[in-house]
């Protein structure tokens, strides 16, 4: 069962496409990598979902509610980490939590819950000005995963960590169906990583998708076009290239 | 959720803003001019009009013209700018909240602000009659109801202003530009509050009202009679359709 | 070519805009005046061009003042903003050329504005008063003398907002300079004399009372006392970080 569905979602900047024609489809309980280089509208499509921005054309449902007509009751089952980070600066951690623990009207120990489930504890007392980039980060995800929600919407959500720091997000974001009984959907623009922690994946590029599928099935895929499979970054980058060459830069 | 235990949140995300300190300062300075020259409450000018009652309306004048509107504008800013400083707008406009209702409870934070400040200059100016009493030998005290009353007019007229800036504050996502605008916008009250349509220009009405109590002291100054009816009208409409753009504009800078 | 540098880096912040907007404001405010009620100006002895300045220069010197503070603060705000200030003081420029250089750039704006205000002020005392005589070099004597006492300001300003990171503080202090020296006495000499006070004094005022170069005099020195702060300010604020 498909939990977020497009069809035909189109945003354009002026004369500018950001994400033309897309026909995503994330199933329940999953975790979906959206992959492509920067600049390919992973971001815009997030905030598309997110109803962070009007589609120019086209539609999606989120378990089966549209936009903008349930913009509310869609955000209500969203945790999401867009375009880290956002915080208020005067906060320390903790408070910036407290917010959003407030407005979601979670129980009191979610905080401290979401705040331990991202390694900030320590920290939630300092100000959010003060944190390193590795720890806003954290700060940013600990924001999404407060109160568990059935859906979760991350962007590049291990800019910025050391690779310890990468490790550790990368095996909860990988733990969160089991662990929660969520779906996930998280962009890169790293296939390995997408690799490591995606069930399904979804590339893109300038805007269009170019896959949709399993990791297995993007093998598969990859060997019948004649691009190179023994490495996965390699068949990424072939396949970007080649769309590239066909125009794909088509502006 | 509900409004109130919004403003809650609201005014949770100012803290350690020193928002407090920024309105208490120009509640000092203006009282100071009037403690150094208090002996000048006696020199009226040939106006008929009570020491006490000079020293009550001239503390305030610098009030009403400059201070209330300037308070505003600085406060709009914070409110907008803790926002958007590490775009915590974006984390808002992801949450499950109607963006309506998450302007109106800032506007209530801004009005409850300029609250605080009204309760800190009726404060300051009976520190200031106590002292002046004292220096002079003369008491300066007016009655606090009447005191109250004054003050709380005043602050009734000041929330049409505090509507349009918070629209202008929307509006214009420049804070530079916002801020220039509104304390541009104070400047020419003093001319309008002369003419016939004060009453469309929400930055006089604080000081209108003042005038008028300085018009029932001191006869002749001005007018003794508040024009309820083409003013309350057009005070009405302006706040409604300012507070209506901005929550309308609420954040669409972010969600282009 | 650092002052084509520090305008370039004004670029759709709207700097010049706003001083020009600034200026067209003021600029109605003896227009509207007049049309509103010319009858009780016209109707006063003296010279015209004094009586429109004794009637509006309080306010347009304070909307100047604001546009002033404004400027300062954007002109900061940019390098701070996105520390770009940083990016200057690793680079082989003179932190203390630059900030001169901004004040160039902000006098040049203020005369701008001054310029449009005279030109209004003028055009009110050809266009309702029948007495008036046109005479080029009092105008620009005028003018010259208005934005000369403002100067200090713009300078006050300038070290203020290049001294607070966080714009909302320099212009908070802007703002509470403001009111403070406008509620003060007017007829107190130094206070008078002060930066944020001495933009409302008048041509003619100081004339009547033969301060002119007192005023000059003073208003020369206050500029460069402040500007040697600032430049000092530059040099720790370098050093201390």
């Amino acid at each position: 069962m498909n939990i977020i569905e497009t069809q035909n979602l189109t945003k354009t900047y002026g004369d500018f496409t950001a994400v033309s024609h897309l026909n995503l489809h994330i199933r329940k309980g999953r975790v979906y990598g959206f992959l492509g280089p920067n600049g390919a509208g992973k971001s815009t499509t997030m905030k598309m979902f997110l109803g962070l921005t009007h589609p120019t054309k086209g539609s999606f449902q989120i378990d089966g509610k549209t936009y903008p007509a349930d913009r509310v009751p869609i955000l209500k089952e969203i945790g999401s980490f867009i375009e880290a980070p956002a915080f208020y600066g005067n906060l320390t951690g903790e408070e910036n939590l407290e917010i959003i623990r407030k407005i979601l009207g979670l129980p009191k120990s979610s905080v401290s819950d979401a705040l331990e489930l991202v390694g900030l504890t320590q920290f939630r007392k300092r100000l959010a000005k003060k944190y390193s980039l590795g720890m806003k980060q954290r700060l940013g995800l600990a924001g999404a995963l407060i109160g568990r929600p059935p859906i979760l919407i991350l962007d590049e959500p291990t800019n910025g960590l050391d690779p310890v720091g990468i490790h550790e997000i990368r095996t909860l974001i990988k733990s969160l169906p089991q662990q929660y009984d969520c779906t996930v959907l998280v962009s890169s623009h790293l296939l390995p990583e997408v690799e490591l922690m995606a069930d399904d994946i979804g590339i893109l590029n300038h805007g269009r998708l170019l896959f949709e599928g399993t990791m297995e099935e993007l093998k598969t895929n990859a060997r019948c076009a004649g691009l190179p499979t023994d490495n996965l970054e390699d068949t990424f980058l072939a396949m970007i290239d080649e769309d590239n060459r066909k125009g794909g830069a088509g502006k | 959720m509900n409004f109130f235990s919004l403003i809650g949140v609201e005014f949770k995300k100012i803290r350690r803003s020193k928002i407090l300190l920024i309105l208490l300062i120009p509640v000092i300075i203006m009282w100071i001019p009037s403690i150094i020259n208090a002996d000048m409450n006696f020199d009226t000018r040939g106006i008929p009009i009570t020491p006490e009652n000079n020293f009550f309306i001239q503390g305030f004048m610098g009030m009403v013209w400059f201070m209330i509107p300037a308070s505003l504008v600085v406060c709009t800013v914070l409110l907008i700018q803790t926002e958007r400083a590490n775009k915590g707008i974006l984390k808002m406009l992801s949450l499950p909240v109607n963006t309506a209702k998450l302007c109106l409870a800032k506007f209530a934070v801004l009005i409850l602000l300029a609250f605080a400040q009204m309760v800190m200059t009726i404060a300051a100016y009976y520190i200031c009659a106590a002292i002046v009493s004292q220096m002079q030998n003369y008491n300066f005290f007016l009655d606090p109801l009447y005191v109250c009353r004054v003050t709380l007019s005043i602050y009734a007229g000041a929330i049409p202003m505090a509507a349009v800036f918070w629209m202008i504050a929307n509006l214009i996502t420049t804070p530079v530009f916002s801020v220039g605008i509104g304390l541009a916008s104070i400047v020419p009250s003093v001319l309008i509050i002369n003419t016939k349509i004060w009453f469309a220009y929400p930055m006089s009405y604080p000081f209108y009202l003042l005038m008028v109590e300085y018009g029932r002291c001191a006869e002749g100054i001005y007018e003794t009679q508040i024009a309820w009816l083409p003013w309350l009208p057009a005070a009405a409409l302006i706040t409604v359709v300012a507070l209506g753009i901005a929550c309308v504009r609420f954040g669409a800078a972010e969600r282009r | 070519m650092t002052l084509r540098l520090e305008t370039k880096k004004l670029k759709r912040t709207r700097y010049f805009p706003a001083f020009l907007a600034g200026g067209l404001l003021a600029a109605a405010f003896p227009l509207i005046n007049m049309l509103v009620r010319s009858e009780s100006f016209t109707a006063l002895p003296g010279e015209p061009f004094t009586i429109l300045m004794d009637a509006n220069w309080q306010m347009m010197a304070m909307l100047n003042i604001l546009v002033c503070i404004c400027g300062a603060c954007m002109m900061y705000h940019t390098e701070y903003a996105d520390n770009g200030a940083q990016k200057m003081d690793v680079l082989p420029v003179r932190a203390g050329k630059l900030f001169l250089t901004k004040f160039v750039v902000n006098a040049l704006a203020l005369a701008l504005m001054i310029i449009l205000e005279t030109a209004a002020l003028t055009w009110c005392a050809v266009h309702w008063f029948s007495g008036y005589e046109f005479d080029a070099l009092e105008l620009l004597q005028g003018a010259g003398f208005q934005w000369f006492v403002t100067l200090p300001t713009v300078m006050l300003m300038l070290v203020i907002a290049s001294a607070c990171k966080n714009m909302w503080v320099s212009l908070g202090i802007g703002v509470v300079l403001v009111f403070t020296m406008c509620i003060f006495p007017q007829d107190n000499l130094i206070l008078s004399l002060c930066p944020f006070s001495s933009p409302y004094q008048t041509l003619a005022m100081a004339a009547e009372s033969s301060r002119v170069p007192l005023f000059l005099g003073v208003c020369a020195a206050e500029v460069v006392v402040l500007g040697l702060l600032g430049l000092v300010y530059q040099k720790i604020r370098r050093c201390a970080e």
